[in-house]
Order: C-alpha cells, then structure tokens, then sequence
C-alpha cells in the first residue's frame, strides 16, 4: 500500500489540533485574521474537493462548476434575506436547488463529452453569470451583489470576536464534504465514475447506464458545492457576482491539478494552498520593498494569475499528478527500493 | 422598420466580431481536438499591438492606418499562436485534456502580465473618426465600423476558405479535420498543418480583437471574456471544425441576441444559451458537423 501507516492517525490528531486551535490560548490561529482567512481556504478547499469529483474521479471537464457555487451562495442569501425561511433551512433548500439545476443542465450537456462538454457547461455556467449580474426583478443586487441580513443569523456567527464560529462552520463543512466523497467514490457507484473515466466503452458494453452514473456524478458535486456556498455566504458576509464568474472554475481547475487529482487530499491542499496564496501574495506585492523592482517586471508579478499560470503549466507538462502525485511516486521509489 | 434593419445589421456586426473568434477555434478544435482557452489571449495580444501601432499614427488615424493596425495586430497575435503551439501544444501531443490546461494556464499569464504592464481599465482607441458617420441603409441610420466588422468578416471567411480549398497545406487541414489518421498512415506530415492552423486562427483573432477594441470603446486585458465564451457556443452550435458553420452560427448569435436584447430587454444572453441547450438536444454535433466516428 501507498498510504503511509501513520498517516490516518496523524490526520485525526491534525483536525483536532485545527478544531481546538482558536480556543487553546495564545497561538496564531487565536486571531480573527487568521482565523477568517483559514476558513475562507477550506471552504475552497472543499470546493476543490467537489471538483475532484468531477474531473479527477469521474473524468468530466466541467467549466461551469461555479453555477452550483453561486447557487447556494445566492439563494440561500435570497431565502434568509427576505426572511422566507430560518438560515439553516435556507441552506437545505439552496442545496436541493442547486441539485435540481446540475440536473436539468447535466441532462442537456451530457449529451455531449469531451471537450465539447467543457464548452457547453461553461456556456451553462457563463450565462448563470449573466443573469446574476442582470439584477432580474431586483433579486441578485446585480454587480455589487446582496449584503446578508445581520439580523437574520444567529448572533454567534456576527462581530469580529466571533469569528472562530465562521471558522468551525468552515471546517465542518469541510470535514463533511471529505467524508461524503470519500464514501462516494470507495462506494460500487465510485468504481463506475472510475470506469468512466478510463473507459466508457466498456462501461457501456457491460450494460450500464453511463450517462445516468454521470448525472449523478455531477449532481452530488453541485449539491456539495451548494453546501460551501452557504458557508461562503456567512463567511463573506453577502453574496457577489464574482463567486458566479467563470475564473471560479479556473481557479478549482487549478487547484486540482496542482494539488493532484484523484487522490482527495491532493485537492484540498491545493485548495488551502491557492487560497492562502493569493490572499498573501496580494499584502506582499503592497509593501516599500516590492516598489523598488522596475514596473516591466514587478507589474506582472503582482498580478497572483502570473505565478500561479507559470506554475500550473509547469505542473501540466512536467509534473503530471501535481503534489500528492509527486508524493505518491516517492512513497512508490521508497517501497520498491526496500523490497529489493 | 428602421428600427428592425438598424438591429439586424448591428446584430450581424458582432456576429462577425464572434465569427472571427470562432473561426480558429473551430479549425484548431476539428484537427487538433485542442480546446483552445489561450485564443482569447491571442485575441487580447493583437488588440494590445494593434492600439499600439494605432497610437503612434498621431491624433487621427486615417483607413488605411487602421488597416495596417489590423494586419500587424493579426501577425502578431498569429506569431504569438504559433509560438505557443510549437512551445507547448507539440509536447502534449494527443494529450487533448492536458493541451486544454495549458492553454488555460497560457491565457492565465497573458492576462497577468498585460494586466501588469498596462493595468485593466480601458485605453480609448484611436480609430478612424469616419466609423462614427452614419450610413443609410433602407433608412436606418448604420453606424459606419458595423460595416467594417461585416466587411473584414467577411474577407476572412472567403480568405479562409481559398486557403482551405486551392492550397495543398490547406488540403492538408481539411483532410486532417476529416480523418488525421489517415492522413498520418498516407505519409504525410499533419504537423505542418497544425502551425499552419494555429497561425491562421491567432491571425483571425488578432484581426478581431482590433475590431472589439473598436466595438468596446478600447482596449484592456479584460476584453476577451465575453468574446471567447461566444466563440466557444459559436462553435458548438456551428459544428466543430466546420469554418461555414462556424460563420452561419455567429451571424444567428449575432442577430438573435441584438433582437433579444431589444425586444426581451437584456435577456439576449439568455436567449443564446437556450439556443444552445436546444442545438445539443436535437442536434449534439451542431448545424455543420459531422458525427466523429
């Protein structure tokens, strides 16, 4: 086996520590900053997660995940806004929403495969952009989105001191999205979205319904990423055009890859990572020190999609498999060499 | 009526802008099977050179200025293709999932590093003060640079197409989209036909994002966006790697969205997206594609 024999226990003793960390006195996830930041990087590591599922277990290129994101950002936000529903019921009905979209698009795009398939889902996704921006009957607050109603969420999750209950959201929701994929893919239908990926002919000469195990694929991923959204929405206080916008989806792309697809853990710490990344590498391209590099070259480098793109297709061309991939063949030299 | 003409013809207009988008994406997709995402950042680079030629002809640019700003914007931004493709493309051959991510990484850097130099807000775009007269047609009064997106489109196309038809290289392509293995098997090398195509289509680009920086008022690294994702349902609703169907199914875009738009206000975007939704379920291969075997 690959899998180190520690690494479980190991895990277990990591999430306690994460869990425990803002109330175990003086250390520096004790500040709200940190803690904001940190919840906002598993929130899209979970987000990379559901990619995963997508296209790293199942082999589906989707370029319109953002849709089912934005989804549970915005009609939960809606839903607690014009106070129809208490929050949490808010999130459930924005989930089931979402599902409900990834089926009808699912339906009509998985009549494709493939590279067209990328482009008919980013049309999907590109147009659920659109009409968020459009601001129809007043609903989606248009470019600047909607503000969440303070006064419609529990009090613990508002003011800066509280903020170690975003953060707990954030893990939890993390920790749960783990484990419905995790179940996901070791279950009987997983080994199908596998086959599919690898060979859907012979997934089809064995009598099974591809394009029912796809839809399904994709709409487990849409609700998972629906859930994250409703965290999003708490942990960023409103609902914004840009959780629709078609980078989104880049950005999961990215982070799968880099972290390394299929391997789970791969994509949630290419998730974290990305997140952390652009977040300090924009407080790092503010201070005196960045000024003195000429403009030709300091310019680009600022922008955190210079790095990141480099990097990404470095990883495409040379590393393919990203970090736990790299991980992975080390562990494999490791072994082989005792063996011998 | 002059309403009706009026929107027809502007319609068509940005049909030819997604034409010429489009155009090299349906050709680079056919024969290559590459989803191109780096085309918008050819497109970008060609608007960003062409400005850049524009700008040093002085306060006013005449026609046959602006001219030359498409041309040189197009070579470059086809120079730029081809680099990319001989740089990165060639290396991931028939590794269809992994060209498409580098090209994602490639529109990445581009818009990163333009975005650096030049910053994302619009740079207004010194084109001829002739595209601003009105020209009557029917009674509608048509902005002047519709026409000049009709005319440049159309030019394209017919370029295109001689290139496809009378050329050996161009023989070639149209070979390869229909079947690249047995053009492999007969000895022939398709890799020349690749550059080719990728030329071709940062070419058509470059031309186009000269023509969009007019459309928009000016040029920033942000231009492309909107444009890509309409090349990409161009294409699909076109059928891949059919350069005709490609220009049938921008000119349709083109025209619907304008009427959308006026008659369901602001809807136009919707109403394409629905367009598409239908093509895929009655027609998976789009108007002019074939089924791949």
């Amino acid at each position: 086996m690959l899998r180190w024999k520690y690494s479980r226990p190991l895990l277990a003793l990591l999430l306690a520590l994460l869990a425990l960390a803002p109330i175990l006195g003086a250390n520096p996830l004790s500040r709200p900053g940190l803690q904001q930041t940190m919840a906002v990087a598993f929130i899209w590591g979970g987000l990379a997660l559901t990619y995963d599922l997508l296209f790293g277990f199942t082999g589906l290129l989707s370029f319109g995940h953002a849709l089912y994101f934005a989804t549970g950002v915005y009609v939960s936000c809606i839903l607690i806004n014009y106070n129809v529903v208490v929050w949490w019921l808010a999130a459930l009905i924005s989930i089931a929403a979402s599902a409900l979209l990834a089926l009808l698009v699912g339906a009509a795009s998985l009549r494709t495969s493939g590279i067209t398939f990328a482009m008919v889902t980013l049309a999907f996704g590109e147009a659920g952009h659109v009409i968020i921006q459009r601001n129809f009957f007043n609903l989606t607050g248009g470019e600047n989105g909607i503000a969440l109603n303070a006064d419609r969420i529990p009090s613990f999750f508002i003011s800066v001191a509280n903020t170690k209950f975003i953060y707990w959201a954030a893990l939890a929701a993390l920790i749960f999205t783990y484990a419905v994929i995790w179940w996901v893919t070791e279950s009987s239908a997983g080994r199908v979205f596998a086959a599919l990926r690898d060979n859907e002919l012979r997934v089809q000469v064995l009598g099974l319904n591809t394009q029912r195990y796809k839809l399904l694929a994709f709409v487990i991923s849409a609700a998972l990423a629906a859930l994250l959204g409703a965290v999003m929405l708490i942990a960023a206080g409103s609902a914004a055009p840009r959780f629709a916008d078609a980078g989104v989806t880049i950005s999961l792309l990215l982070m799968v890859v880099l972290g390394g697809a299929v391997t789970r853990w791969g994509a949630v710490i290419g998730g974290i990572f990305y997140s952390i990344a652009t977040t300090r590498m924009q407080d790092l391209t503010q201070q005196e020190s960045f000024k003195t590099i000429p403009k030709w070259i300091g310019g680009p480098i600022a922008e955190p999609a210079l790095v990141l793109g480099l990097l990404f297709i470095f990883v495409v061309m040379f590393a393919p498999g990203g970090l736990s991939g790299a991980y992975y063949r080390l562990r494999l030299r490791a072994i082989t060499k005792k063996s011998q | 009526m002059e309403t009706f003409i009026l929107i027809g013809i502007t319609g068509i207009g940005l049909g030819a802008l997604y034409f010429l988008v489009a155009s090299g994406l349906s050709l680079i997709y056919g024969l290559m099977g590459v989803l191109n995402f780096a085309h918008g950042g050819f497109l970008t680079v060609g608007a960003f050179v062409g400005f850049w030629v524009a700008s040093k002809t002085g306060f006013e640019t005449s026609m046959s200025e602006f001219i030359l700003a498409m041309l040189v914007g197009g070579l470059a931004a086809g120079l730029f293709a081809l680099l990319i493709e001989q740089l990165l493309i060639t290396r991931l051959y028939d590794r269809h999932i992994d060209q498409a991510l580098v090209t994602v990484g490639v529109s990445l850097v581009v818009g990163a590093v333009l975005g650096g130099w030049f910053g994302n807000d619009l740079r207004m775009f010194p084109a001829p003060l002739w595209f601003l007269t009105a020209i009557d047609v029917g009674g509608a009064k048509i902005p002047a640079d519709r026409i000049v997106y009709i005319t440049t489109a159309i030019l394209l196309l017919v370029g295109n197409w001689a290139i496809l038809k009378f050329t050996r290289i161009g023989l070639i392509i149209r070979a390869g989209v229909e079947n690249r293995n047995m053009v492999n098997a007969l000895g022939i090398n398709v890799r020349r036909a690749f550059s080719t195509v990728f030329f071709l289509g940062g070419f058509s680009a470059g031309v186009g994002g000269v023509l969009v920086s007019v459309y928009s008022n000016g040029v920033s690294p942000l231009i492309a966006g909107t444009y890509l994702i309409y090349g990409f349902i161009v294409v699909v609703i076109g059928g891949m790697g059919s350069v005709p169907g490609s220009f049938i199914a921008a000119m349709m875009i083109g025209v619907i969205r304008q009427f959308a738009n006026y008659y369901a206000t602001g809807l136009g975007d919707f109403v394409v997206v629905i367009l598409l939704a239908v093509v895929l379920l009655i027609r998976p291969q789009g108007l002019l594609g074939k089924v791949r075997a």
